[in-house]
């Protein structure tokens, strides 16, 4: 995918990144970068501290 | 239940980020869930819970093999996970970490917080670091948390993490009635916790299990002042959900109050509305029907599984 394509993808809908310049070393030089999202396991108040 | 908060906006992050071709980590952090109380710190509920949320992202498309699943409880049996907590602890101040967790369900001015909570944000650095993690995602109240991560990163040889913030999306009452209290020293962040702590309140969000009808009444009740753009809830699950990844949004609108309206930009809808040119009634029909069908297929996965659903309304009544 075009590195500009997955730049979008990441970026699109977010309010902020950190750094920005950093995520587009990241995309130039790793084809499969790891990334994650944290989720307590609740019920009640859903979208918790993790998340 | 999980909300469109995490279903809709977490999930459509988490899609975009597999899509960019990005190996994607669902942490179900059981051993934080504890930290914070979740169902009174009962393991057994909150792994319950964690298998709940699993079931919900791989109806929403993120299933095991797109994504990867794994709980905080099985990172924190390898060698090495405590030292890097320690270590985490060691790299900054207990009044740094504190200020790291500001929503923990309490007024970041409380003395009373359990002295495990300072264990949360060292935690949640030192998974990062163990996961071996380029990015880390979160809603911007996740901010420095993050930012704690990569000062103790750059610190301790271990590398910073890009963080990615997305919006935290707002309950129906918009900023109609707002959790009280301070949560942050940055009052635009505190009035943005303020507003999704709101959500814990029934009715006050939309779940992704919501019915179509369910969906409209809910929406029909939502928080939506002709004109007025700030603090609306319509408005932004709009900029939020609707614009997200298309170039232009379709409002469906009787002949008799106008005909359809094609809207090229969020930009365009906020001056329309503001303007009085569209009526709350015709924003609200128009989300309702996208979504439904945004959550279609969420509603079809549990019509398979009815039993975890279930399971999971029971678990939380009795909480």
């Amino acid at each position: 995918m075009d590195p500009e394509k997955r730049l979008d993808l990441v970026t699109r809908g977010t309010v902020e990144i950190i750094r920005e310049s950093e995520l587009r070393e990241l995309l130039a030089s790793k084809k499969k970068p790891r990334a994650y999202w944290g989720f307590e396991c609740s019920g009640k108040q859903a979208q918790a501290c993790t998340d | 239940m999980m909300h469109i908060g995490t279903g809709l906006v977490c999930g459509g992050k988490m899609k975009d980020m597999v899509e960019a071709g990005f190996d994607f980590i669902i942490f179900l952090a059981d051993w934080h869930s504890m930290i914070n109380n979740k169902f009174g710190g009962d393991m057994g509920k909150i792994r319950k819970a964690g298998e709940y949320f699993k079931h919900c992202f791989t109806a929403l498309g993120l299933s095991e093999g797109r994504a990867h699943y794994l709980w905080a409880s099985e990172l924190a049996d390898q060698p090495g996970y405590w030292e890097r907590v320690l270590r985490v602890g060691k790299s900054t101040t207990a009044q740094r970490v504190m200020r790291a967790l500001p929503i923990m369900g309490k007024d970041m001015k409380s003395q009373e917080s359990e002295a495990a909570a300072l264990f949360y944000p060292c935690m949640q650095a030192a998974d990062i670091f163990q996961m071996k993690l380029d990015v880390a995602c979160g809603g911007i109240d996740q901010r420095k948390a993050h930012v704690l991560a990569r000062e103790a990163g750059e610190h301790l040889g271990w590398g910073k993490p890009v963080s990615v913030h997305t919006p935290v999306l707002m309950g129906l009452a918009g900023f109609e009635s707002l959790e009280k209290g301070s949560f942050d020293e940055d009052p635009k962040l505190s009035r943005v916790i303020a507003a999704k702590m709101s959500k814990s309140k029934p009715g006050s969000n939309i779940l992704i299990h919501d019915s179509p009808e369910v969906i409209s009444e809910k929406l029909r009740k939502a928080y939506c002042p002709p004109g007025v753009v700030e603090g609306n809830p319509l408005l932004e699950y709009y900029r939020v959900l609707a614009f997200l990844g298309s170039e232009h949004v379709l409002l469906k609108r009787d002949s008799k109050y106008g005909g359809d309206i094609d809207l090229g930009s969020y930009r365009e809808l906020e001056e329309i509305y503001k303007a009085g040119k569209i009526h709350p009634q015709d924003l609200k029909s128009n989300m309702a029907a996208m979504l439904s069908d945004k959550l279609a297929p969420v509603r079809e996965y549990f019509s398979q599984h009815e039993s975890i659903l279930e399971g999971m309304q029971k678990m939380e009544a009795g909480s």
